[in-house]
């Protein structure tokens, strides 16, 4: 009897408290979980590339709703990223509050357990609205521990007047696109000091990989309990020959850079052709900023990005559709070491309410949400995007690949020994060997 | 007051003055006691930690609060059997004595040619060398990586323009040979100024007159650098290498830079940041201590001679 009370008395608490937390979204989120969260600090990780998107808004509608709390963005670059977050996220002293990682890299930390579970979150965060593929990149066990944020697929820039001063056609398949881009770098029409056809530098493995998988290649895939490597097959190693033609004849990239700064090259006049998301756009015409300090640190060209100039197509595969060209994106999670749970959580809310994630739309980059697509902006380069979400690829979702492989440098020195001229059916072998054995 | 009083009457009952016993104290023992704590606390634990997970399966998992499996000397089977460690480990001690033979060479010939110059002169090379020495490891290392770049750093550029024409776009990174001469240039650029101003400060403590009396003897400057100079600053210069080995041994942060400027990771890695690419890259800590306290034994090892012919001069002092 006493029991059957306390229970009653229980569930209309549980009831009241959620009649609040629908009440309305202008209160501050205090009554979410029956208990005010001592203001605090919040720490966001962010990478560069939505900062400059969302970063002012991100903070002045939290500190609104969380009076009293405020917010810190740090920014993250890329590299070294999963480094970082393994040694930051074991710290209660250290960690951030919310982490975003790239889909690739999410599956390491959330079957470690380095996340706090985000199920019972993911009906109010968008549900089945949610990106599939990015609902896998941050579920383990059947639990949601990292929230998607946004994704993004690559097309090929291509300069129209250098093409059509070379004489030449935008490519239509695999093929044509190799000739293309190794008869533009032979060209040069401008007779600029390392031209590319196709900037392509050593380490970015990222986009090159799309000839490998074009060609029928893989990088692992999971046969039973285990992961077995398909690097190492006819498919893989004529994927990576592929590569090495394009380093060789079309790139005058660095054979060992990264392919963190396009513009530098670009605005140099120094590519032909190269594959970046839709909004690479936004940075080769105001250069790319810091956030912090709002320095430019590397100036853009504005003269080199008008329609006339600047192209788009969407990577063509073997068989005349769109190439496999990788589908990025980025999870976001909240560390389960961080003590400002319910704050943190309340920061994913914002990051996927319909505004925040229409502000993605509006730049090019593809929302977390599929019914939000069509905000994207018309233009030729989101017409581009298209094909490549049906055709793109990610890389194998196995637990170990965001740290073994991607934490180990892997692929990026896969890609410089290609790139050097090194033996692709050697590398080949050697690589699918380290696969097999990092994976499993 | 009391306490004073209260020991000093009724003595033996004997004539003889009481002799003092030197009085025991404790005092010495107390004031080791921070130093102790801090060294347990900053060096022990981490250390016992490290023993620990050397001989466990560590992954990302026990990071988050898993526990580890207990593998006994499985870890250190698994890297003593890999050739690639044994590749490593090569590679570390070669680029470690070099640096370090660089580094004292060029370090005690500036100190020299600093007892020779002017006095404006050597107040100029001494700004120089500070400002390098209190430069901003990442700071210079940004600053390096701009000199070396293949396609827009000034070495290449003037390279090309006195008629190198090879050297455009050419990577200093990308054969690891080269690799390690520009990390090891960096290196030894780095260490220098602190070899040049202990063995400087060394060489002011030389006395003259031995010098003059040298000379007079009819000892030109070569014999009176190796049989007065060098034996006189033999424990700075004991010393300074012994530090410039553990440190080149240990280098981390130059080779980890120039890793993610360019060139191939597996080939250039070294102890310092294969520990590193294994433990916080990888997520395996187990065996990344293990290779640590590999390391750990092989500093042990190189300068065990070192420390204990160091210790014996100075007994001999």
């Amino acid at each position: 009897m006493k029991r059957a009370s306390f229970l009653a008395v229980g569930i209309a608490a549980a009831l009241v408290l959620a009649a609040c937390g629908e009440d309305d979204d202008s209160e501050p989120s205090a009554g979410d979980a029956g208990s005010t969260p001592e203001p605090a600090d919040i720490r966001v990780w962010l990478t560069p590339d939505t900062i400059p998107v969302i970063g002012d808004y991100l903070k002045t509608t939290f500190e609104e709703q969380n009076s009293g709390s405020t917010l810190t963005i740090e920014e993250q670059p890329w590299e070294g990223l999963v480094d970082r977050v393994t040694t930051a996220t074991t710290s209660e002293s250290d960690t951030p509050d919310v982490v975003e990682l790239g889909n690739t890299q999410a599956s390491s930390f959330t079957f470690a357990g380095a996340f706090t579970d985000l199920s019972d979150m993911k009906e109010d965060l968008g549900g089945d609205d949610l990106l599939s593929g990015l609902v896998t990149s941050g579920t383990a066990d059947d639990k949601l521990y990292a929230a998607p944020y946004y994704a993004g697929s690559r097309v090929v820039f291509y300069r129209k007047d250098l093409l059509a001063a070379a004489g030449l056609e935008v490519p239509t398949t695999m093929d044509e696109f190799v000739e293309t881009a190794t008869a533009l770098k032979s060209a040069n029409p401008e007779g600029v000091d390392g031209f590319s056809g196709y900037w392509l530098p050593g380490q970015d493995w990222r986009n090159g990989q799309a000839l490998f998988w074009d060609a029928g290649g893989d990088w692992a895939l999971q046969e039973g309990d285990a992961w077995v490597n398909k690097v190492d097959t006819p498919e893989g190693i004529a994927g990576l020959q592929r590569v090495q033609e394009i380093f060789t004849n079309a790139s005058g990239a660095p054979k060992d850079g990264n392919e963190a700064d396009p513009v530098t090259p670009y605005c140099a006049g120094q590519v032909g052709m190269f594959s970046a998301p839709p909004w690479v756009v936004g940075q080769l015409t105001d250069g790319i900023i810091d956030p912090a300090t709002q320095e430019v640190t590397a100036p853009g060209c504005p003269a080199l990005t008008t329609p006339e100039i600047l192209g788009t197509f969407t990577l063509p595969g073997s068989d005349g559709q769109a190439a496999p060209v990788m589908l990025g994106g980025s999870n976001v999670g909240v560390p389960a070491t961080s003590q400002n749970q319910e704050l943190a959580k309340d920061v994913i809310e914002i990051m996927l309410s319909d505004e925040f994630q229409t502000m993605f739309a509006k730049q090019g980059m593809l929302p977390a949400k599929s019914s939000l697509s069509d905000q994207l902006p018309q233009n030729e380069a989101n017409a581009a995007l298209g094909p490549t979400l049906e055709t793109g690829k990610v890389t194998p979702p196995a637990p170990a690949w965001g740290s073994a492989v991607e934490g180990g440098r892997v692929l990026e020195d896969l890609f410089v020994n290609i790139a050097n001229g090194g033996d692709v059916e050697q590398l080949a072998a050697d690589t699918g060997a380290q696969l097999d054995e990092l994976l499993n | 007051m009391a306490a004073m009083t209260s020991v000093e009457p009724a003595g033996p009952a004997n004539a003889q003055p009481p002799r003092r016993r030197p009085k025991r104290t404790r005092l010495p023992y107390v004031l080791l006691i921070p130093a102790v704590a801090v060294l347990g606390l900053g060096l022990g634990y981490p250390l016992v930690r490290q023993v620990v997970m050397s001989f466990q399966e560590f992954g990302l998992a026990q990071q988050f609060g898993q526990a580890p499996v207990w593998v006994g000397l499985d870890n250190y089977v698994a890297l003593l059997t890999d050739s690639y460690l044994w590749a490593v480990v090569v590679r570390s001690i070669v680029f470690c004595l070099a640096c370090a033979f660089l580094t004292m060479a060029v370090g005690v010939g500036m100190a020299v040619l600093m007892t020779r110059m002017a006095g404006w002169a050597r107040v100029v090379v001494q700004v120089v060398l500070l400002l390098v020495w209190a430069m901003p490891w990442m700071a210079s290392l940004t600053v390096w990586q701009w000199l070396i770049d293949s396609q827009y750093g000034v070495v290449n550029w003037v390279l090309v323009r006195l008629g190198l024409d090879q050297f455009a776009g050419h990577s200093w990174l990308i054969n690891p040979i080269s690799f390690f001469a520009v990390a090891g240039l960096i290196v030894v650029w780095m260490s220098v100024p602190f070899v040049a101003f202990t063995v400087y400060a060394g060489l002011t403590q030389v006395p003259h007159e031995m010098l003059e009396a040298a000379q007079i003897d009819g000892a030109n400057g070569w014999n009176r650098f190796w049989q007065i100079i060098v034996p006189m600053i033999r424990p700075i210069l004991l010393i300074v290498g012994l530090l410039q080995v553990i440190w080149d041994l240990k280098v981390f942060t130059q080779i980890f830079t120039l890793q993610e400027a360019g060139g191939v990771t597996a080939d250039t890695n070294l102890l310092g940041t294969y520990i590193y690419r294994l433990g916080l890259g990888q997520g395996d800590f187990g065996t990344a201590s293990a290779v640590a306290m590999f390391m750990l034994l092989l500093t042990v090892a190189i300068t065990f001679f070192y420390v204990r012919r160091m210790l014996r001069d100075e007994e001999e002092l």
